[in-house]
């Protein structure tokens, strides 16, 4: 007897199969990239208030305090909420915002910022110099969690504050109610650089003082947060600050994030007109869509201003012997990093990226060179016989990495790279949040991958929070490798004095030659995005220090057609 | 009866088809790297690029085309394949131990009351506590010595319902979803290895066999021989080793064979998620992963592990379908 259940079960599951082999196969027939999507009006047309502007990221966002704020997804929002004194133009110069102007006396040692009258922040409260002076006590407060904090040092009073030998910054005063005054120790060239970051603009009075999930992210930005508008890890909304400064702007009625969003996932997005802006693009899709000239006037390539590296723990076995790093940054086959995403990855042999001034071409920095080495690893007292695979360093070391984008690609050719010089990596898979404090700890990891953005377009935005001493903290810094090198500090100091540009690049290309020397970092690439925008995203949105800047945007978007609304494939 | 069961599997057209996907899986695994003239983790940029610099598709050096890193996409799926089947054969072999001798206690003792056996439930308590810290290789120590320490310690003190309390755990079990359960302590492990892998798969995949061998048991506990055994004296653990193990072990190699696609499966899902195997391990929800960002232009890093995946899951299950089919005592 034959159970009667047999044949009826098969064949829907070889059906199903099929089925899913047929759908699997099919998106690689598919025709090309659909075509933008057009606008009502002409060029010439003028803005119009109204639409939420939809983005995605594959990351998420961690934090929307300004004075926490690091990573380049939480700055997006951080910078629509908060407004600073000042602020980056589009070009990246530094321009009045909240203060209607500044001057500088005492020969660079003392910055008054003139607050613009009536501005109106989103509790409805005006903006004053206390406000300014407190969020700026509250931002550099020991209990915040500021790993930039050390780059605000230079304020008179900053180490009694942070030490908690005084209740407030002596350095920042206030003149009136709407004058705020910082002086310096000594004159620093980048001071309102650091001014128009995140971490200093002012927050609401009534959002509270401590950093904390229940804190309300509140400033004086052309946007604010909907009452429940954060669903953490899921979504942002941020909607229209009715009473911003500027009159008329922004003219978006809001801006609307979704996180975690696979790359592929925001491509069929975009392209489905769900998204009016995409920048995680695949090599494979950044390649197309950058190739297809119905797309090419609405893609942007951003400058190179990130720098990516492998971060030696100075403190911690092998990496505390300087001919180990030496070894690592010869050994790694750079070209074979940028050959992941060749569009969009520029490789680098110094600290300072090409997009930033001061990139010199001409600096041979750290490069590859396998014979070099191995001679590195002997100096070390770690020889090692590529032929029998014999000697190197005898442990395995542990490499955490996150599992999102480049970095599981990298560490893969890192750790093949770095087994034919001797030194066997272990990939270890944590948690975002785990790969940050473990990179963070002294004896958290000896290996891992660093990567820096710039804040401002200026060298000391990469040589101070990634290399010098005072970046140093017990926990949470941003000097990932522990390195440590009075002569380097030294230059960074003078650099920082220093207000003649040519004087101060040359005292950057003095201190960059350390690094390469020394090796904290093994430099690998730059990787900059391709920003692409449907057509009808107009008025701007692209920034070279924010990423996207969404004050000026408007949205001319035409009816959607039949087609568009229930997908292509229609006969 | 062994020889018309055999007769019965080999004529049934589902194990048969069932035994070749799974024989030329096997053999895939075994002979498969040796068919690729490249390592599974060894990049090949000299002839993995194409022109456009982007990883080439199925030619001569590789069959299946490269992926992201210039690896051979054949050499990662033979040896995926490898990693797979260790990993669900002895993840199942652990929980087919497990499930048989929690489904067989609990049959057996359905409806009586015991002395409390002290060791079995120090060891499933510090097994459950061992899980929960991420250790499942001393959970299952914990486990097993808890069971050896019941037949050499005396039990005692308080009789109580060993088959209600071994059915509420399952219930307890059953409650959390399964891929929900693999995460966290997936999640909870310090380290990703194939040991712990297959560990935590096996420890959290017997609730099934547990509960359909209960059923089984004490189907067989009421058979008149069985009872006449008992009436004639042989022992307990005599009984269960010669007449109820035996009937027991059909539904067990059906339910094993099942199971053994469903860890296929799960393993592919926790590497896909990130919480299986660390790279470069080759796991087939790894390159499933690593390659569905470029399957509009590369197919073959999605359509070769996905593939892979869905034939050795169908194979699995046919063959389960012709166990199922040849061991059912209706179809004799």
């Amino acid at each position: 007897m034959r159970s009667t259940r047999e044949t009826p079960d098969r064949v829907p599951l070889s059906a199903v199969m099929w089925a899913a082999l047929t759908i699997g196969l099919a998106p690689s027939c598919k025709p090309g990239l659909s075509a933008p999507m057009g606008s009502e009006h002409g060029d010439d047309a003028p803005p119009h208030r109204g639409g939420i502007l939809h983005l995605a990221e594959i990351g998420n966002v961690r934090n929307l305090d300004p004075a926490g704020s690091v990573d380049g997804v939480s700055l997006q929002p951080v910078h629509l909420i908060f407004a600073g004194l000042v602020d980056f133009d589009e070009h990246a110069k530094i321009v009045p915002d909240l203060a209607e102007s500044w001057d500088v006396r005492d020969q660079g040692r003392t910055y008054r910022f003139v607050l613009r009258p009536g501005t109106v922040m989103h509790d409805g409260q005006e903006l004053t110099a206390e406000d300014v002076k407190r969020s700026a006590e509250r931002a550099l407060h020991p209990s915040a969690p500021n790993p930039s904090a050390s780059l605000f040092d230079g304020i008179v009073g900053f180490d009694a504050f942070t030490a908690g030998q005084a209740a407030h910054i002596e350095g920042v005063g206030v003149e009136g109610r709407y004058v705020v005054r910082f002086e310096l120790k000594d004159p620093d060239a980048t001071f309102l650089a650091l001014v128009a970051m995140s971490a200093l603009r002012p927050v609401c009075k009534t959002g509270g003082w401590r950093s904390s999930d229940a804190w309300i992210p509140c400033g004086a930005g052309p946007f604010r947060l909907q009452p429940g508008g954060w669903a953490r890890g899921t979504s942002l909304r941020l909607v229209r600050h009715e009473a911003y400064f500027r009159p008329g702007l922004p003219l978006l009625d809001g801006v609307e994030w979704t996180f975690n969003m696979q790359v592929l996932a925001q491509r069929f997005r975009f392209e489905a007109g769900d998204l009016d802006l995409v920048r995680d693009l695949s090599q494979a899709d950044e390649r197309r869509f950058s190739a297809d000239p119905r797309w090419v006037p609405f893609g942007q390539a951003d400058a190179d201003t990130t720098v990516y590296g492998e971060s030696m723990n100075t403190r911690m076995p092998p990496f505390d012997n300087i001919e180990v790093r030496r070894a690592v940054a010869s050994g790694i086959n750079r070209e074979h990093y940028r050959l992941l995403k060749p569009a969009s990855i520029t490789v680098m042999t110094q600290l300072i990226p090409p997009g930033i001034p001061g990139f010199d071409p001409s600096v041979e920095g750290q490069h590859y060179d396998y014979g070099v080495a191995l001679e590195h690893m002997r100096k070390a007292g770690y020889p090692y016989d590529p032929v029998s695979g014999h000697g190197g360093w005898p442990l395995p070391i542990e490499y955490p990495l996150y599992d999102q984008g480049l970095p599981v690609f990298t560490a893969q050719l890192l750790q093949q790279d770095l087994a034919k010089i001797g030194l066997r990596i272990e990939l270890k898979l944590v948690s975002w949040e785990a790969f940050i404090a473990l990179q963070e700890r002294p004896s958290g990891a000896a290996l891992s991958l660093g990567n820096w953005a710039m804040d401002y377009p200026d060298p000391s935005s990469f040589f101070d929070p990634l290399f010098t001493t005072r970046a140093i903290g017990p926990e949470g810094g941003h000097n990932t490798a522990f390195y440590s090198n009075p002569q380097f500090d030294d230059l960074v100091s003078q650099a920082h004095r220093e207000r003649r540009e040519n004087q101060r690049r040359a005292l950057y290309a003095r201190a960059n030659a350390i690094l390469c020397d020394e090796a904290p970092w093994a430099f690998t690439f730059s990787h900059h995005f391709y920003t692409l925008r449907q057509p009808y995203v107009r008025g701007g949105v692209i920034h070279p220090v924010w990423r996207m800047d969404a004050t000026k945007t408007w949205l001319d978007r035409a009816g959607r057609s039949l087609e568009q609304v229930l997908g292509r494939g229609l006969p | 009866m062994l020889a018309a069961r055999k007769s019965r599997l080999f004529r049934n057209p589902s194990a048969r088809a069932g035994a070749l996907v799974v024989a030329t899986l096997v053999a895939f695994a075994i002979f498969g790297p040796t068919l690729s003239r490249h390592g599974p983790n060894d990049s090949d940029f000299v002839h993995g690029l194409s022109l456009d610099k982007a990883p080439v598709g199925p030619c001569a050096l590789f069959p299946l085309g490269a992926d992201r890193l210039c690896r051979d996409v054949l050499a990662r799926l033979s040896w995926g394949a490898r990693l797979s089947l260790l990993i669900a054969c002895a993840a199942t072999f652990v929980s087919a131990t497990l499930g048989a001798v929690v489904g067989v206690v609990s049959g057996w003792l359905e409806g009586a009351r015991v002395r409390t056996p002290w060791p079995a439930l120090l060891g499933v308590f510090g097994g459950v506590i061992a899980l929960g810290l991420g250790k499942p290789l001393a959970a299952c120590l914990a486990f097993a010595a808890g069971c050896a320490g019941t037949f050499v310690a005396r039990s005692g003190g308080l009789r109580i319902d060993i088959d209600g309390a071994l059915m509420r755990l399952v219930d307890v079990l059953l409650a959390f979803p399964f891929l929900l359960l693999l995460m966290a302590i997936g999640a909870a492990l310090e380290r990703t290895t194939v040991l712990t892998l297959l560990l935590t798969l096996g420890v959290t995949g017997w609730l099934g066999i547990a509960r359909l061998l209960r059923a089984r048991t004490m189907q067989v506990r009421a058979l008149e021989y069985v009872e006449a055994s008992r009436a004639l004296g042989q022992s307990t653990p005599g009984i269960l080793l010669n007449h109820v193990l035996p009937n027991v072990l059909g539904p067990l190699v059906v339910a094993s064979t099942f199971l053994l696609a469903q860890m296929i499966v799960a393993d592919s899902i926790l590497s896909y998620l990130g919480v299986g195997l660390s790279p470069p391990a080759p796991t087939w929800g790894r390159m499933l992963l690593e390659g569905q960002d470029e399957y509009l232009t590369a197919p073959w890093l999605v359509i070769a592990p996905g593939a892979a995946i869905l034939l050795s899951v169908w194979g699995f299950n046919l063959l389960g379908e012709g166990f199922r089919d040849a061991l059912d005592p209706r179809n004799a």
